[in-house]
């Protein structure tokens, strides 16, 4: 009868969709020699069996590098001799903030642009204390 | 009060702000994100405590410009290398008044100037400026910056600060006693 099978109908469409399965993304990447060759070495010095593995950890820690140099921060190594190494790594330059500020016109009196020239061409002042303390900080 | 400085993100609270001055309330909630992620204008960095870490308590924003060789005036150019002068434009920079006289105005521009630096490094610029309210060009002038002369007395002054000096306090040693 045709009310029963609208009924029955509307009861079918009103289930709740079936959640999407999460779903794995399979990753092939075509090395040199000498990439495959550091990518067993990295393994086992990592103790790491699986490809997965490793990708999982490169990616963690391409990752948080990201986001340190989204935020301005650098990756410094430091020796035990407190030899430091800043870490520069073109790739990510590209998020760091300071290649990220857009620019602006500024409106200009010739006033101020001749004291603007004045100050900018001359011999720079000494630093107050405010500022020494400001550049510690 | 644990102060972490980062950029503005979009879920940070910003409708409790109040540093006193309506104009720049009003840029930091309707105009500092959209700027920022949208139109890029200005990059916003905020001041927030570890313990709440989307309350906005204080924020700066910066952006990079700079000024056409042939703008300056004659008799200057010849001590600045041929190029237009480029340089960091320090838009904003207040604190909600609740935390006002914590030194949290002393991080914040602390942050900007050592950015300031980075650019300066990395990409290159001479100087910072900023518009500064006439009863906030004192203190400002504590750290360094120099009034550009106006036409007139008009609101807000110009004030500079040259990277060479900033480079220079940044590479001081010498002891200096904390502030009480």
């Amino acid at each position: 009868m045709p009310p029963a099978v609208k009924e029955k109908s509307k009861k079918v469409a009103a289930l709740p969709a079936k959640a999407p399965l999460p779903c794995k993304l399979k990753f092939q990447a075509d090395l040199a020699p000498s990439e495959d060759s550091m990518v067993r070495i990295l393994k086992t010095e990592l103790q790491m069996t699986s490809n997965t593995d490793f990708l999982s950890d490169a990616l963690a820690l391409l990752r948080w590098a990201v986001s340190e140099r989204k935020r301005g921060h650098h990756i410094v190594s430091e020796s035990s001799t407190g030899e430091r190494k800043i870490l520069l790594f073109p790739r990510l330059e590209r998020v760091a903030p300071e290649m990220t500020l857009p620019r602006v016109d500024v409106r200009w009196t010739d006033k101020e642009l001749e004291s603007l020239a004045e100050l900018a061409s001359g011999q720079p002042a000494d630093p107050t204390d405010a500022l020494i303390r400001a550049m510690r900080q | 009060m644990a102060v972490t400085i980062r950029r503005l993100e979009e879920s940070d609270e910003v409708e409790g702000f109040d540093c006193g001055d309506e104009p720049l309330n009003n840029y930091l909630k309707r105009h500092a994100w959209t700027n920022q992620q949208k139109v890029s204008i200005g990059v916003t960095y905020v001041g927030v405590d570890e313990s709440a870490s989307r309350t906005v308590l204080g924020f700066f924003t910066l952006a990079a410009s700079s000024v056409p060789r042939d703008r300056l005036p004659k008799k200057y150019v010849r001590g600045l290398p041929p190029y237009d002068l480029p340089l960091i434009l320090l838009a904003r920079l207040a604190v909600d008044k609740r935390f006002s006289g914590r030194g949290l105005g002393h991080a914040l521009l602390s942050e900007a100037l050592k950015i300031t630096l980075r650019v300066a490094d990395e990409v290159g610029c001479r100087c910072i400026v900023t518009d500064a309210y006439p009863d906030k060009a004192g203190w400002y002038a504590r750290y360094g910056f120099l009034p550009l002369e106006s036409a007139a007395a008009t609101s807000p002054q110009k004030m500079f600060l040259d990277v060479r000096t900033i480079r220079r306090a940044s590479s001081i040693d010498s002891f200096l006693p904390e502030r009480a």
